[in-house]
């Protein structure tokens, strides 16, 4: 029998919880307050008793913790091996996974481990009165939803991107704490890691203010991140941009980059592609400067300002600068 | 090096997909179909490997007879040979039976070290396939891959994780999925393509060549089902033109850009 519980893996470097752990966490308070269903945090390594807290806080009624050394570090063999033995013992309705590199990484074993359907970067979520979860997918470089169900198999998987839900925080909230100790003697780590080379940057669903940079700023984003610090800003960049190494990845916006939410998104030298567009979705004003009147960009704008950026943003820092 | 297997698919480019609001159904007939991109780039890897390592470069796809040409296309890139899966009983397949008939024809071609594929399909964008595939095969896996170097019995791979990068090693074989324009794909040999269309002889293996029961492909192997379609509606924006030279728009936009944040 399955167990009325929603699981989600929790997601963490260090003390440090993924936002879209807590922000799945936060969506399913919101669902399940009607039907019943138990929230499940599991988290893997050695995490310590105030990470646990933070995840009932966030949402769950019960934390699982899965103690081993082994696994304060994501690793796809191990992590696999002990959430495949504690979801077939346990079974549970769901199983959620941020949709991150190592999530994604992740689901896609285990799911075929499990021998259950797997769907990937929902951006919705909703359940019927069964249990079924029916889960929002952007297809077609996010032309288009696509509403997918898993009927025949459980735990219903999928992976949700980040930065879709909102978190919800109560520091009253009260859960349970389970702690468990997998036997990892007779696992291997296949992949070994060697270097691992991580940049601090700012995360870019958080950012109040935005400026977008695409092809069409000509490969150089010194003036943008000027114009940013003028307006206390943070800068994005389209995919092509991460592709050539202009920018960090990190910064980029789209189906796979980041979602943005700011309350004030400008936008240059960008073509509008559904990939892109995805990411501005939820932004509050937006305002895009393209030299082609046609530009796609501009149907998902409030404010359209046709012309080069290589004049347009100048004049702009130069009218900034005036004033202060 | 042994076999070196890359996965491909063909995708519809999505710019040419029409959704009917009325009907909810997708329009891919007036949809150019091309090779995914992310895959180009698996295979320019895998060829670069050969190259230096040797062994064979074979392309393997699931999908309709449509998907033949785009093969060839993968032969002319230089490719040493190319398996299509395709029968009837494989339509509809979400990624579990996908993987399942990708691995079980791996399996069969055999002899491999390396298996490739593209981050992401474009239609599908899942990613989470190579995952599945190296499951079935229970062999190790790294994905989202920028750089893949053999160093004889090893794998070294740089690959992406949140905010960087990792190093990682593994032993062979492995699954390795490719971030779209890791290396940039070479175009496809004229000669060779000529070639390929008249004279290359593609294999196709149907479920029965795979000995694979109809039951765990296609649609009735599957657990997802897609219930419904929408449109995404982009969120109606206001579309106000600001008009004037440069200075009157950068005098508007400084404006703009001077408000505070409502909050
Ligand atoms: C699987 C997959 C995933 C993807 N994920 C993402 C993603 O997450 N994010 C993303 O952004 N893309 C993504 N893409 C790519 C996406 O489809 C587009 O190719 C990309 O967004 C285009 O970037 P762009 O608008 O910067 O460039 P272009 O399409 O080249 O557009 C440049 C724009 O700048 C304008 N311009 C040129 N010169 C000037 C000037 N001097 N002044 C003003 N305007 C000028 C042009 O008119 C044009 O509108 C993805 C693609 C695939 C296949
Ligand atoms: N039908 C298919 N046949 C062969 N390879 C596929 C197929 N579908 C997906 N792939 C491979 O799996 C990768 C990831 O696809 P997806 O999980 O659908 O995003 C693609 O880039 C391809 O390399």
């Amino acid at each position: 029998m399955t167990r009325k519980e929603i699981w989600v893996v929790v997601e963490r470097i260090d003390d440090e919880i993924e936002d879209v752990s807590l922000e799945i966490l936060g969506k399913l308070t919101v669902l399940a307050k009607s039907s019943g269903y138990k929230i499940v945090g599991i988290v893997l390594g050695t995490a310590k008793e105030t990470v646990l807290r933070e995840v009932i806080r966030y949402g769950a009624d019960r934390v699982i913790l899965l103690k081993h050394e082994r696994l304060n570090e994501y690793s796809n063999d191990l992590y696999s091996k002990v959430l495949f033995d504690l979801a077939s013992s346990e079974f549970p309705t769901a199983l959620l996974i941020g949709a991150t590199y190592y999530g994604r990484d992740l689901a896609g074993r285990l799911a075929a481990r499990l021998r259950t359907g797997l769907t990937a970067n929902a951006i919705n979520l909703e359940m019927d009165e069964e249990g079924l979860l029916i889960f929002g997918v952007p297809a077609y470089g996010g032309k288009i939803m696509a509403e997918i169900v898993c009927e025949r198999a459980r735990p219903q998987m999928s992976t949700v991107r980040p930065g879709t839900f909102t978190k919800v925080y109560d520091r009253d909230r009260k859960g349970e704490t389970v702690e468990l100790i997998p036997d990892l003697s007779s696992v291997q780590d296949r992949v070994r890691v060697i270097e691992r080379k991580v940049t601090k940057s700012k995360d870019l669903t958080k950012s109040e203010r935005t400026i977008v940079g695409g092809n069409g700023i000509g490969g150089d984003i010194s003036l943008i991140r000027k114009l940013a610090e003028l307006t206390n800003s943070d800068v994005g960049v389209t995919r092509p941009l991460a592709d050539k190494g202009i920018a960090p990845r990190e910064l980029q916006v789209g189906t796979t980059g980041y979602s943005l939410k700011s309350k004030l998104t400008l936008i240059l030298g960008v073509s509008g592609s559904e990939h892109f567009t995805s990411g501005i979705r939820d932004c509050g004003t937006v305002i895009s400067i393209d030299i082609d009147k046609e530009s796609e960009i501009f149907n998902h704008s409030d404010y359209c300002v046709v012309g080069d950026v290589s004049e347009i943003v100048p004049a702009v820092i130069k009218k900034l600068e005036e004033k202060r | 090096m042994r076999n070196i297997i890359v996965c491909l698919k063909v995708v519809p480019k999505s710019e040419n997909i029409i959704f009917d609001p009325v009907t909810k159904r997708l329009d891919r007939s007036k949809a150019e179909n091309q090779i995914n991109e992310a895959d180009k780039t698996a295979i320019e890897i895998a060829l670069r490997i050969r190259e230096k390592q040797g062994g064979r470069v074979i392309l393997l796809s699931m999908g309709p007879p449509l998907f033949e040409n785009f093969l060839k296309l993968g032969v002319a890139m230089g490719a040493d040979d190319a398996i299509l899966l395709s029968d009837r009983n494989f339509g509809g397949a979400d990624t579990y039976p996908t993987a399942l008939v990708l691995s079980t024809a791996i399996a069969q071609i055999g002899n491999y070290d390396l298996v490739l594929a593209g981050e992401e399909s474009s239609d599908a964008a899942l990613g989470q396939l190579p995952g599945q595939i190296a499951e079935f095969l229970d062999i190790p896996q790294v994905l989202f891959a920028t750089s893949v170097e053999a160093e004889g019995e090893k794998l070294r791979v740089k690959r992406r994780i949140k905010g960087g990068h990792e190093t990682v090693e593994t032993s062979l074989p492995v699954m390795v999925s490719v971030e779209m324009g890791a290396v940039q794909p070479r175009f496809p040999d004229f000669k060779k393509m000529k070639w390929a269309l008249s004279q290359f002889h593609l294999t196709v293996w149907s479920s029965r060549d795979l000995g694979l029961r109809e039951e765990v492909t296609g649609i009735k192997g599957s657990f997802t089902f897609v219930r419904g379609l929408s449109e995404i509606t982009p969120s109606r924006r206001k579309r106000v033109f600001i008009e004037g030279d440069v200075a009157a728009k950068s005098a508007k936009l400084a404006e703009l850009l001077r408000e505070r944040p409502r909050t």
